[in-house]
């Protein structure tokens, strides 16, 4: 049942809330700015609560279902960390207050630099970006500081991998860097030849997303970063895979220079809907001068009020956001980390490739997995059920019949028809094996009633969307008239 | 309604079978060493997988076909259980290549909105003289030769464009028709030759809008990025030359920096002016002699990938080397690259050629500061 907009629902007169006649003198309002119509629906409170709330009901996240989007960390967020998140002690604190009546704040922010700096393996962190792009954005204008130190800002070309993460073309493009894209080999990896023609004077970095959005461990990393060194650039680590790593290798020891974490993936802080995330990165000595500041150090002296100061590195590329970062995300994160311990980051790591690898081998049996060998925290297969009409788009559509959220499909795009699937370490077997009986039975659907596929979803509000229509006839027209 | 022009070639890919690299000109020969048709069967297995596919279809189209009597569309068409049929053009018997170019002249008079063919390049070569880039083409591949760039993969994925274009679903690209010197072939010489310029239905990967790269990204936008960056650099070095290879790609960005280029020729550009059109190599050499500071524009031919060597003769390894292999810059589509697996330099000088493909990949531009790297064909 389709539920109309509130604009469409809109009833000429009906008001939701009764004014007071005004006790002040109207004011003249210039007549450029005065309207007859506002464009603003006219709802009762109780059709805009129903509105809402219908709306709710239909939606679907983390907390109502399995949600194997590929990439994304779909991972339980624990109520323990938005408890601790929802203290009015952190809840309220101003970001003006002297720092004298922080102290326990920046603490927290300084017990969490250090935590990540030693899971990273890195000189230093710095909690200011916002987001993981934001952190790659960062890391790019570092890049550039560097090479502009050493009178090398002719280096302007950024070595990515077909296997990255979308966001890092985006984010080469947004620090005015040039991009060149380096293939991946038959086996999943950097193609180590391509890689060596690109690698030159004019290079500043690579960005290295590993494991790679093919769910694989760069099996020749080592090679990947001294040819990079080798032609005086730096590597930049794409750290949003790290709950693959945690607590099993640390980026900074295998001569990573500059990476950004994900707290909302790795440290289970929720995925806004695009927001709030937090994307703190570290970087090794040579790069830890041009960090974002400012960041939180310890004075180490008797005086409680006085403890941890604000410090920017010397040769700061500066502030890449507001005061502090998305502070209630750190909050999150902490309390994830201390709850968790090592052991327990390490254990999240192991759970999350473990789920990964019994999806993989299972889903094998009827989907082709292209890069056939042990994967990290995810894997990608081709969605085709090697049936002449039914494709990967098919098989997401029939799997919300079934109460569960599609993987992410049609990335990476150098596998043709792409389901990439991460299960997270959250996850129990029973769920496991209940999305794999749903994939094998779409899989034999395919064989024997493919229109079952072409034609769903069947069991949701709303039916297939015409995506081509929405995707070329946009019409905004009469939304917020 | 959209109406859809339909020809077979009946006589092409025959050649192949009877190792005549060919059939334009020899069919008769062919026949004579025993070559059996084959086209007609090609465009039955597109046009029943067509058939299937709309009957499974959710979302019907309405469509016509226009197409000639008899072996040359009509007898295939109905024997696919095509019942829309409107015959627009009655083929001579044998019919040749003079009744294909009119066969397309009557279908876009009768309003076609594709022209569907099966047959190889030579027939690409002649639908394309009439089409030009007006009406859009779409081949089944049936042909000896097929390096031009507007034939489906398969005749199965070719019913799967068709679809995709009565669904108003595919961007149009601009393709490459290219055909061999069959003569030139026959004689042990490989010389391709870029004939014309076609308009053809694409089918891109389809992408998760938010994660999608580049290759989601149209054909023509991708052109006009690579256009904004090379008018960038014209102005920032407006003493350089910028010589500009032949072809469709480099074509459409010249247009867009308003520079009058030639299809087929080199011409050269200084200060974003012309400086020469459709020079050889010894005007190169004696522009180059005034002023050595030049970058050359190539795309590689689609399919086969070469860079040079391959109608661009007059970039003789003597240009090249006072170019400099550093300042070749090489544009393409990601469309383009799609359908070619590696580059390939045969200058005519070997010691060159090696050296050009030394490291074994090419940085080629496809975009705006966006450079892919691609192999290069030892």
């Amino acid at each position: 049942m389709s539920e109309k907009t509130v604009f469409e629902k809109s009833i000429p007169g009906r008001i939701g809330v009764a004014l007071p006649e005004p006790d002040v003198p109207p004011t003249r309002v210039p007549c450029d700015l005065l309207r007859a119509d506002n464009g603003l629906p006219e709802l009762s409170q109780s059709d805009v609560s129903r509105h809402y709330l219908r709306l709710s009901q239909r939606n679907y996240g983390i907390d109502n279902g399995f949600y194997p989007l590929g990439s994304c960390t779909m991972k339980y967020n624990p109520r323990i960390c938005e408890t601790v998140a929802t203290y009015p002690s952190f809840l309220r604190s101003h970001p003006l207050l002297a720092l004298a009546d922080v102290q326990g704040n920046l603490e927290l922010m300084f017990g969490l630099q250090e935590c990540l700096r030693e899971i990273g393996g890195f000189d230093a962190v710095s909690l200011q970006p916002s987001a993981g792009a934001h952190g790659e954005l960062s890391g790019l204008l570092m890049m550039r500081a560097y090479h502009d130190d050493r009178n090398e800002g002719t280096r302007t070309q950024i070595l990515v991998p077909d296997s990255a993460h979308g966001t890092n073309p985006a984010s080469v493009a947004m620090a005015g860097l040039s991009l060149t894209e380096i293939p991946t080999d038959r086996g999943g990896n950097i193609d180590l030849q391509a890689l060596g023609a690109a690698c030159g004077s004019d290079v500043a970095g690579l960005m290295l997303t590993n494991p790679n959005t093919l769910g694989l461990f760069e099996q020749q990393v080592e090679e990947v970063i001294r040819l990079v060194h080798d032609c005086g650039a730096v590597v930049y680590g794409d750290g949003a895979n790290m709950n693959a790593l945690t607590g099993i290798m640390r980026p900074g020891d295998l001569g990573i220079d500059i990476m950004h974490y994900n707290l909302h993936k790795t440290f289970a802080s929720p995925h806004g809907g695009g927001g709030p995330g937090s994307g703190p990165i570290g970087a090794s000595a040579d790069l830890a001068p041009y960090l974002p500041g400012p960041l939180v150090s310890d004075a180490v002296g008797d005086d409680p009020a006085s403890r941890y100061e604000l410090s920017t590195p010397k040769r700061s590329i500066g502030r890449v956001s507001t005061f502090f970062g998305n502070f209630g995300m750190m909050v999150r994160a902490y309390a994830y980390i201390l709850h968790h311990g090592p052991e327990g980051l390490r254990a999240n790591a192991e759970h999350a490739v473990l789920n990964a690898n019994y999806l993989r081998v299972q889903l094998q049996k009827a989907f082709q997995v292209p890069f056939d060998r042990t994967c990290m925290h995810e894997f990608v297969c081709e969605g085709d059920a090697k049936q002449a009409g039914v494709r990967a788009i098919d098989v997401c559509k029939r799997l919300l019949d079934f109460g569960f959220h599609p993987p992410t499909n049609y990335f990476p795009l150098i596998v043709r028809e792409a389901l990439m699937i991460e299960p997270t370490e959250t996850e129990s077997l029973q769920t496991l094996d209940a999305f794999i009986a749903a994939m094998l039975q779409i899989a034999q659907e395919a064989e024997t009633a493919p229109e079952l596929l072409s034609s769903a979803p069947h069991l949701t509000p709303v039916r297939r969307l015409d995506e081509v229509k929405a995707a070329r006839k946009q019409n905004f027209g009469d939304l917020g008239r | 309604m959209k109406t859809i022009g339909f020809l077979i070639n009946p006589i092409a890919g025959m050649g192949g079978r009877v190792g005549l690299k060919g059939t334009d000109g020899v069919a008769d020969q062919a026949k004579r060493l025993g070559a059996e048709p084959l086209s007609e069967a090609r465009a039955a297995e597109m046009l029943a997988e067509l058939q299937t596919m709309l009957n499974k279809d959710d979302r019907p189209q309405s469509f016509r076909w226009v197409t000639c009597s008899g072996p040359m569309g009509a007898r295939a068409l109905w024997n696919a259980g095509f019942e829309n049929v409107d015959i627009v053009f009655h083929p001579n018997v044998p019919p040749s290549e003079v009744d294909t170019r009119a066969a397309t002249r009557a279908f876009m008079d009768a309003g076609a909105d594709l022209v569907v063919f099966c047959g190889g390049d030579g027939t690409a070569r002649d639908v394309c003289c009439e089409t030009g880039t007006a009406t859009p083409m779409l081949g089944i591949p049936a042909g000896v030769k097929m390096y031009s760039g507007v034939f489906g993969m398969t005749p199965l994925r070719t019913s799967s464009l068709v679809i995709g274009f009565l669904r108003g679903e595919l961007d149009l690209i601009e393709a490459e028709i290219l055909d061999v010197d069959e003569d030139r072939y026959r004689e042990g010489a490989w010389v391709v030759r870029l004939y014309h310029k076609a308009k053809t239905p694409f089918e891109p990967t389809m992408t998760q809008a938010a994660k999608a790269m580049f290759d989601a990204q149209a054909d023509a936008a991708v052109k006009e990025e690579i256009a904004q960056q090379l008018g960038e650099e014209m102005n920032l070095h407006s003493d350089r030359l910028y010589i500009l290879g032949p072809g469709g790609t480099v074509q459409f960005v010249a247009d867009k920096l308003g520079i009058e280029k030639t299809l087929l020729g080199i011409d050269v550009v200084c200060g974003g002016v012309l400086v020469a059109r459709d020079v050889n190599e010894q005007d190169l050499l004696r522009l180059l002699d005034a002023q050595e500071d030049a970058n050359l524009i190539l795309s590689p031919i689609g399919v086969q990938g070469f860079v040079l060597g391959r109608g661009n003769l007059q970039i003789s390894p003597d240009v090249v080397k006072k170019i400099g292999h550093k300042n070749i810059w090489v544009i393409a589509t990601p469309a383009k690259l799609a359908r070619t697996a590696e580059l390939r330099f045969d200058t005519g000088d070997a010691m060159l050629d090696a050296h050009l493909a030394a490291k074994g990949f090419w940085p080629v531009a496809i975009g705006y500061h966006k450079r892919r790297m691609v192999k290069v064909s030892g």
